[in-house]
């Protein structure tokens, strides 16, 4: 072994070594514990666990609250990263026009709510959309839109937490798409302008290209971010109402330790991770036809 | 499982209702206190301290028992409060963990699971069992031991609008499910867009009240399967669904129905069930619904009152616990009569001790329906999975009265869904390594 | 050629009209949160809901912070106590996490050692795995090992900064290689090759993901709430969940706990924002 082999290791030892300890020696003891029973009579006597096989997968695909989890999240995915990618988007073309005035304290601002606690701020926006008492209500009733139950009807339920969501991260996204966007051609848009480009056209054929990849990963980890919400209905639904918000996540998290099913909660996490696998997959597929990647 | 959190926290919810809509709270007193109160920097935990953890009121109010106790023993006592829906995960990773209270509160139907994952240390003092109410006795046992001290009792009873009652011409609700439903026509016919009774869909406690009633028994071959299918439960489930089909009771939810307090003041319904803690609500709210216009009632029975379940709160010393003997004297004083009538005083839970209810503090009319209810308790199935035997058959229920299922479809799916829940107790039973 | 100029400003004076109006209804919540955190006691609960104070009160956090003795019974939030643990706990996984995550980053762009291409790629691979597929058996491994309901247990799974190793990483790789052979040609050890010409380099770098690090475990909650089991021990949000579940309707007063928990970041991030958001934008953009 070379001096610099011996750095090299002494240096990366200790962080690869924890990474194994919390991440990839759990991760395959959850496959291992996924297929066994264990319940609360293994936690009171290891003798009374068994091997169950696909016992756990079959079960949960017979039990309706794991589809309503599974149907909730997918919901929260599908409105949510196109929300909040899209408003991130917008935030950051705007931000990019010559003419706006102190970028830098509105990026500042902007982004604020991004480096807030989720339970903190679950808690202010539980207030702001209480029905007969909040902001959010108050502002809708100028536009002449009635009371919404927000956090009590089961069909605004989703919106309501996806609205709060999407107001705590779209700053991230913002940041990044700003630097992909500072990355665009100047003189390739310049040409598109003389050209008689629209607007469109040159948002379509020079900007999006060049932020391709960027906008790529941003929703590769918004997927991925969205499949994981779990503080939010933690804090501000309690799952409810009518189970509406109950998300994979937050189901795993009851089957696993309100509960003490780990056997079950396992199989919950390994088919949260193979969805996130496959949506990653697909989504790095989609990238590639169009040459993003 | 949700929903499970849901009902567990039943009484949270109420709090939260009720606390919502302004009605003097824990806050509002220690708000009035906390002007003479002492500001002192915050301390450490106390090693010499007993740690006592309890739920929701009974957390909040504990402390108010602890100056007696500390002045007899000289042992100071820290307590935690944890929140109904967060407590029983709380409960089981700290004793996975190794971190539980020297003495905690446990609900109806925890006191044998946590016996059987060897959390909580059995009774041996059997002076603390004695002087109690026989059906609470058996649901502190497992394997035949008590694992707990009852400390409360919650038995639920029906709430009724007397003046609205009077109007319907009744003195006071019929006791039997025929009559009782009548009285709901009438009052629905005097009264179209309001409704005679409140059971929300996704609490168990009517619909597990009903079935009591008929005294059968919900599972079979020792509690190792389920037992709807039979006529007594049948004929509970019919019943339940028939009140929400002549539309004698809202098909909501709880959290369509924010402040059920205020509703029943308004009118919003006539008959309210629900167990002693509401008594602590109207006494704050008064100003809301005075003394004269409400009852209390036992809840009806196919041919007049029956048992119901009851215990809601007892206390356990934890295993792990390195001071038992100073853990034990705390929950002898903690469920002496004398402190649980104080505590009684303070947020309205109903005494254990039978001795207790000699006392002129309890001989209120309102308490008489209890009083009359304690000694005809029910006995739940003694089983880890009840609570949550409880929850699923509760949400297929509510799809039963939403008409998604036939009642026989919906019984026979309640049979299929707490087979599997029970799977691995009835291996475990087969196997003879459970009793 | 006016006509275009006027109607130019008139595009540029709305743009800025337009991203003033967002950023105002973007930070309004932010703001409402701290008015209505000094209002008295139920006011917020009015229509149309009251934006000001009628007069600033300090209840809500009197309440919320001291311990007060009523009846000879003590109580107390332990918001304080929460405070004090959420800085240690940030404070250790941001210290502990640089000093494993640095130079394992700096090792694996400039270090030549077998493996390290295999290693790279398993590093991004996982990437992908959610955490929470390896919370319930993190929670065992740890039970056994004791480390359940203590600061270690809740500061270690923070430790495993796998972005932050390649973050340091993609910096690392710009220093020029010369500088670093050159000083090898005059007999540094590796250690102060990296302490002496690598560390200072890196030193913008070091302080964005100190930022990142001590951010990410402050508002960190799912993980405490499992591990913490004695309120003892509690970290500000898992304190703070525990409140708003029983004390949903006191919105000033968790109005006041949300103050606490948010500001202490708030203010950092504003102090060091050019920092933050100059890591995110990786240096493509100036002011």
């Amino acid at each position: 072994m070379t001096r610099q082999e011996r750095a090299a290791w002494m240096f990366t030892a200790p962080v690869l070594a924890i990474i194994l300890l919390v991440l990839v020696l759990p991760t395959v003891l959850a496959l291992a514990l996924s297929v066994t029973d264990y319940s609360l009579y293994a936690l009171a006597d290891w003798s009374n666990l068994g091997f169950v096989g696909f016992g756990n997968f079959t079960d949960l695909a017979r039990t309706p609250l794991f589809w309503r989890s599974l149907g909730n999240t997918a919901l929260f995915a599908l409105l949510g990263v196109p929300a909040a990618i899209g408003l991130s988007l917008a935030t950051a073309l705007l931000l990019d026009a010559k003419t706006v005035r102190w970028k830098p304290l509105w990026r500042v601002l902007l982004f604020a709510p991004y480096v807030t606690s989720v339970v903190a701020t679950a808690v202010v926006w539980r207030f702001l959309l209480n029905t007969r008492f909040g902001l959010v209500n108050y502002a809708l009733g100028w536009v002449g839109i009635g009371p919404v139950d927000w956090l009590g009807d089961p069909h605004a339920s989703i919106p309501a937490i996806l609205i709060f969501v999407t107001w705590k991260i779209f700053g991230y996204n913002m940041i990044v798409f700003t630097a992909a966007l500072s990355a665009v051609p100047g003189d390739l848009m310049e040409a598109a302008r003389l050209d008689g480009a629209g607007r469109w056209a040159r948002f379509r054929h020079v900007t999006l290209p060049a932020i391709g990849p960027t906008l790529l990963l941003a929703a590769v980890m918004s997927v991925a971010g969205f499949l994981q919400i779990f503080a939010e209905p933690y804090v501000m639904t309690l799952g409810g109402p009518a189970q509406s918000t109950t998300t994979v996540l937050y189901f795993m998290y009851q089957e696993g330790f309100t509960w003490w099913n780990l056997g079950r909660a396992s199989a919950v996490a390994f088919v949260l991770f193979v969805l996130i696998l496959i949506l990653t997959f697909v989504q790095a597929r989609i990238g590639r036809r169009y040459e993003w990647l | 499982m949700l929903a499970g959190a849901e009902i567990a926290c039943h009484k949270a919810r109420m709090k939260c209702g009720r606390e919502r809509s302004g009605g003097v709270t824990r806050r509002g007193v220690l708000a009035g206190a906390a002007a003479t109160g002492l500001a002192a920097c915050t301390t450490r935990r106390d090693p010499n301290a007993l740690r006592l953890w309890a739920m929701s009121y009974e957390g909040d109010y504990s402390p108010h028992l602890m100056p007696a106790f500390t002045r007899a023993t000289g042992i100071p006592v820290e307590v935690q409060s944890l929140p109904w829906t967060a407590a029983h995960e709380k409960l089981l990773t700290a004793h996975a963990g190794g971190a539980l209270p020297d003495v905690m509160m446990l609900p109806n139907g925890w006191v044998g699971e946590f016996a059987l994952v060897g959390a909580i240390a059995p009774v041996t003092d059997g002076a603390l069992l004695a002087d109690l109410f026989p059906a609470t006795l058996a649901t502190v046992e497992h394997r035949g031991v008590s694992h707990a001290v009852p400390w409360s009792v919650a038995p639920q009873v029906q709430f009724y609008r007397r003046d609205l009652l009077a109007d319907a011409g009744y003195d006071a609700p019929p006791e039997d499910w025929a009559g009782w439903r009548e009285m709901g026509r009438r009052l629905k016919r005097r009264r179209p867009d309001d409704y005679a009774f409140l059971m929300l869909l996704n609490w168990w406690d009517a619909l597990f009240t009903f079935a009591s009633q008929t005294g059968t028994s919900l599972l079979r071959e020792r509690d190792t399967r389920g037992n709807f299918r039979n006529p007594a439960f049948r004929e509970a489930l019919a019943f339940y669904r028939s009140l929400f089909d002549e539309g004698l009771a809202p098909p909501i939810v709880s959290t369509e129905m924010q402040d059920p307090l205020a509703a029943f003041a308004q009118g919003y319904f006539t008959i309210y069930p629900s167990g002693p803690s509401l008594l602590l609500d109207l006494h704050r709210r008064r100003s809301e619904i005075a003394a004269d216009r409400w009852g209390v009632a036992r809840m009806p029975g196919p041919r007049g009152p029956g048992p119901v379940s009851g215990v809601s709160a007892a206390l356990a010393v934890s295993r792990t616990s390195t001071r038992p003997d100073a853990a034990w004297a705390l929950v002898r004083h903690m469920t002496s009569a004398a402190t649980e009538l104080r505590f009684q005083t303070l947020i309205g839970n109903l005494p254990a001790r039978r001795s207790a209810w000699s006392d002129p503090q309890l001989t209120a009319p309102a308490l008489a329906p209890f009083a009359a209810q304690m000694l005809d308790l029910s006995v739940d199935p003694n089983i880890v999975e009840w609570e949550r035997v409880r929850i699923e058959v509760q949400l297929i229920a509510e799809r039963v009265v939403r008409h998604l299922m036939t009642i026989d479809e919906g019984l026979a799916t309640m049979d299929r869904r707490v087979d599997q829940l029970l799977a691995k107790r009835r291996a475990l039973v087969q196997a003879g390594k459970l009793a | 050629m006016a006509v275009k100029v006027s109607r130019l400003r008139i595009g540029a004076i709305l743009t800025n009209a337009l991203v003033a109006v967002l950023t105002l209804v973007v930070t309004l919540p932010l703001a409402w949160m701290v008015t209505v955190s000094f209002m008295p006691r139920g006011e917020s609960n009015a229509f149309p809901p009251p934006f000001w104070p009628s007069r600033w009160s300090l209840e809500n956090y009197h309440e919320l912070l001291a311990r007060r003795l009523i009846d000879g019974a003590w109580f107390d939030y332990r918001i304080v106590p929460a405070i004090g643990n959420s800085l240690f706990v940030a404070a250790m996984s941001t210290l502990l996490g640089l000093l494993l995550t640095v130079p394992a980053g700096y090792a694996f762009a400039k270090l030549r050692f077998r493996g390290r291409e295999r290693l790279l790629k398993l590093l991004i691979a996982s990437l992908v795995v959610p955490g929470q597929v390896a919370m319930l058996p993190l929670f065992l491994i740890f039970k056994q090992l004791g480390l359940i309901n203590s600061y270690a247990g809740v500061i270690l799974p923070s430790l495993a900064g796998i972005f932050a190793v390649l973050f340091v990483r993609q910096a690392t790789l710009a220093i020029p290689d010369e500088m670093i052979d050159a000083a090898r040609l005059d007999g540094a050890s590796e250690a102060r090759i990296f302490r002496t010409i690598v560390l200072p380099l890196l030193t913008p770098v070091t302080v964005t993901l100190a930022l990142f690090m001590f951010l990410g475990s402050w508002n960190d909650f799912l993980w405490p709430l499992i591990v913490l089991a004695d309120q003892h021990l509690y970290t500000l949000p898992v304190a703070v969940a525990a409140i708003a579940r029983e004390h949903a309707a006191d919105g000033e007063l968790m109005m006041a706990s949300a103050v606490v928990t948010t500001m202490p970041v708030l203010l950092l991030f504003l102090a060091l924002q050019r920092y933050y958001i100059g890591g995110l934008l990786g240096g493509s953009i100036k002011g």
